[in-house]
């Protein structure tokens, strides 16, 4: 997949890309409108990871441009502000999905991935590793063949960890992603030791291997070596 | 009352007072002109009634019209004018009582003495006095008419221009793009306030456009960093390190959230009080508690606390949906976040208020109190503090009442949204 990065902090860029490049992506980095502009009009790509405040404009502009202009590539807007009419207008103009600064490279991965799954044109909507499938319009997990029964919470935990397959994802990460905005407001995790739990016991008793453990009690990390 | 009533009404009172006082100082100037005059005609007559018989003419030709002569002793002492004002019969044309005014004196000629009076019937004071009471009465009749109709006109003219003034600032508002424009006027005390008010609002404009500009920048300027920061962790924790490493990467992490939250909480604090939510309108809050209920259940299952709601259905009240639900999420993950396991919270709806209440630790600090910014309880150090502030900002902003009591066991959050005044 190959995917713009639109930003105009370098450091911002960089983690960026420094995570996108080992998950296999091929990366280019603007930090203007016009440098985004110029590049789009050379090159194809599958996504543009759009922040909005831009030196030379904003980059809405450059969403409208893209929709004008019927350029076939998705946009992912990264915003710091985190006001519901910018999410509304963004998406208004055809953004496919709006992330609000900080935000962890896990959870940008993800929605990366989901848009791309969405838009791709051979339209295929699984995910899988191993014995692992999952059908991401059905919501459908199954192991070895045998569904399992999961709750919305847990199939988008299993997306999660296999989207972000050998990677450490902490649980703050993994809180955010379950509950958004209202993670925010709670004490403590003890809520995803709880669902990464039942999670692990489901797809054991689906005989799926326990890809999933504990990292330094600090999160979990979905491990594909395991033996 | 408006501005050229009260002045009208006041230049009338004036007026009125300044020509009664004039009707007084012309009552007795006209009654002494009078008086005088005639005293001063009659003396002359006397006079020269007096010559015409000391010229040997008959007394009988010289008595006459208003004119009595009557002869004295010689050696009676002469008499002193004397001026007599009295009231008298006259006949002529007809039989009537009038005031007369006499004048009288005695002469020596021709070796004899004579006493010659003549008066004449003049204006009786009480008839001065009406005359110039009427007079001033129409006096004033007619100017309180001109005075009421040209200021009336006047008023227009005058102030035009402090009526357009008045409009546009009365439609002024803070979050208007352009700056106001007061008309061109050569009142001078008009020029002066329009020019004032045209500095105040420009100034206001401005102060308010750097304020929202700041703080919409603060937020970008810090979540940036927060941002970078956050990313360099993630990319830290999948390099070679050991678990002492990666808990102080947690802990970071955390930190950096809890800087983003409270980062986020203030700037919409900012923007409470910038009120930069548009005016709010009718909503259907039943609906929207019971949304919050549901997006919250599972939270609240796996503390294990009993939920208990009374939601009375189509509850509508002006709120805007965003501040709604900022509301809702402070209020309720409050209840589950200072709540115990196998604790209960029970959520309340009316027509008139909404009550949250839940178990808990007894709070630390008045519980007023904490409705301040960075106020909380001791327990609850992990929490940014500044929920129940946004809470308590958007009550004020809605005119709902808010209070919080700490009662048996229990936290109770009342807001009332039809507060008496």
């Amino acid at each position: 997949m190959k995917v713009l990065i639109v930003e105009d902090n370098v450091d911002l860029a960089r983690n960026i890309q420094d995570f996108l490049v080992r998950e296999g992506y091929v990366c280019e980095w603007s930090a203007t409108c016009s440098n985004a502009l110029e590049k789009l009009s050379s090159f194809e790509y599958d996504c543009l990871v759009l922040d909005i405040m831009l030196p030379d404009g904003s980059g809405l502009s450059l969403v409208e441009h893209i929709k004008q202009q019927k350029i076939r590539t998705n946009v992912l807007i990264i915003s710091a502000k985190n006001s519901l009419d910018d999410k509304i207008h963004g998406l208004d103009l055809g953004a496919d999905d709006y992330l609000t600064k900080p935000f962890h490279l896990s959870e940008l991965n993800a929605r990366l991935k989901a848009i791309y799954r969405r838009n791709a044109l051979d339209g295929d909507n699984t995910v899988s590793f191993n014995e692992i499938i999952l059908n991401t319009v059905s919501l459908e997990a199954r192991v070895n063949n045998t569904l399992l029964d999961l709750t919305k919470k847990e199939f988008d935990l299993l997306l999660y960890f296999l989207i972000n397959k050998n990677r450490i994802l902490t649980r703050q990460s993994l809180a955010e992603h379950l509950w958004g905005d209202y993670a925010d407001n709670l004490a403590n995790f003890d809520f995803v030791y709880q669902h990464v739990k039942n999670l692990r016991k489901k797809i054991n008793a689906a005989q799926g291997k326990d890809y999933i453990g504990t990292v330094y009690g600090i999160g979990y990390k979905f491990d594909t070596n395991i033996s | 009352m408006k501005l050229i009533n009260s002045l009208t009404l006041w230049y009338l009172a004036i007026t009125t007072l300044v020509l009664l006082a004039s009707g007084f100082i012309v009552f007795y100037r006209v009654q002494s002109g009078i008086e005088n005059e005639v005293a001063r005609r009659l003396k002359r007559d006397i006079d020269s009634a007096a010559q015409l018989l000391e010229n040997g003419i008959s007394v009988d030709s010289v008595r006459g019209m208003q004119m009595e002569v009557a002869e004295l002793p010689f050696d009676a002492p002469l008499v002193e004018m004397q001026i007599t004002d009295s009231m008298g019969y006259y006949s002529l044309p007809r039989r009537a009582v009038d005031r007369k005014f006499t004048v009288a004196s005695s002469y020596k000629v021709g070796g004899k003495h004579f006493y010659i009076s003549a008066y004449n019937f003049i204006a009786e004071p009480d008839e001065i006095l009406e005359g110039i009471l009427a007079s001033l009465a129409a006096t004033l009749i007619l100017l309180m008419t001109f005075v009421w109709i040209a200021s009336r006109l006047m008023s227009q003219r005058i102030l035009s221009n402090f009526n357009q003034t008045l409009k546009t600032i009365q439609t002024f508002s803070l979050r208007q793009k352009h700056r106001i424009k007061l008309g061109n006027t050569r009142t001078h005390e008009f020029k002066e306030l329009n020019q004032f008010l045209e500095k105040m609002t420009s100034k206001a404009l401005d102060d308010y456009r750097s304020l929202k500009e700041f703080s919409e920048n603060a937020s970008h300027e810090l979540q940036t960093p927060l941002s970078i920061i956050r990313g360099k962790l993630d990319l830290l924790l999948e390099t070679n390190i050991d678990e002492r490493q990666a808990s102080l990467i947690e802990g970071i992490q955390n930190s950096v959230q809890k800087l983003s939250s409270v980062n986020q909480s203030l700037i919409l604090l900012t923007k409470l009080e910038n009120q930069e939510y548009p005016v709010s309108y009718k909503i259907d809050f039943s609906t929207l508690v019971e949304n919050s209920i549901s997006s919250f259940r599972e939270l609240i299952e796996m503390k294990a606390i009993a939920l208990t709601s009374q939601i009375q259905p189509g509850v509508k009240i002006d709120l805007n949906p965003v501040l709604a639900d900022i509301l809702l999420m402070n209020l309720i993950s409050n209840a589950i976040r200072h709540n115990h396991v196998n604790g209960s919270i029970t959520i309340a709806l009316s027509s008139s208020g909404l009550i949250v209440s839940n178990t808990g630790d007894a709070p630390t600090v008045p519980t007023s109190e904490l409705f301040k910014r960075f106020k909380k309880d001791k327990q609850s150090a992990d929490s940014t503090g500044l929920g129940l502030a946004i809470v308590k900002q958007i009550c004020d902003m809605n005119n709902f009442s808010i209070s919080y009591e700490f009662i048996g066991a229990e936290h109770v959050l009342n807001i009332n949204f039809l507060p008496v005044k």
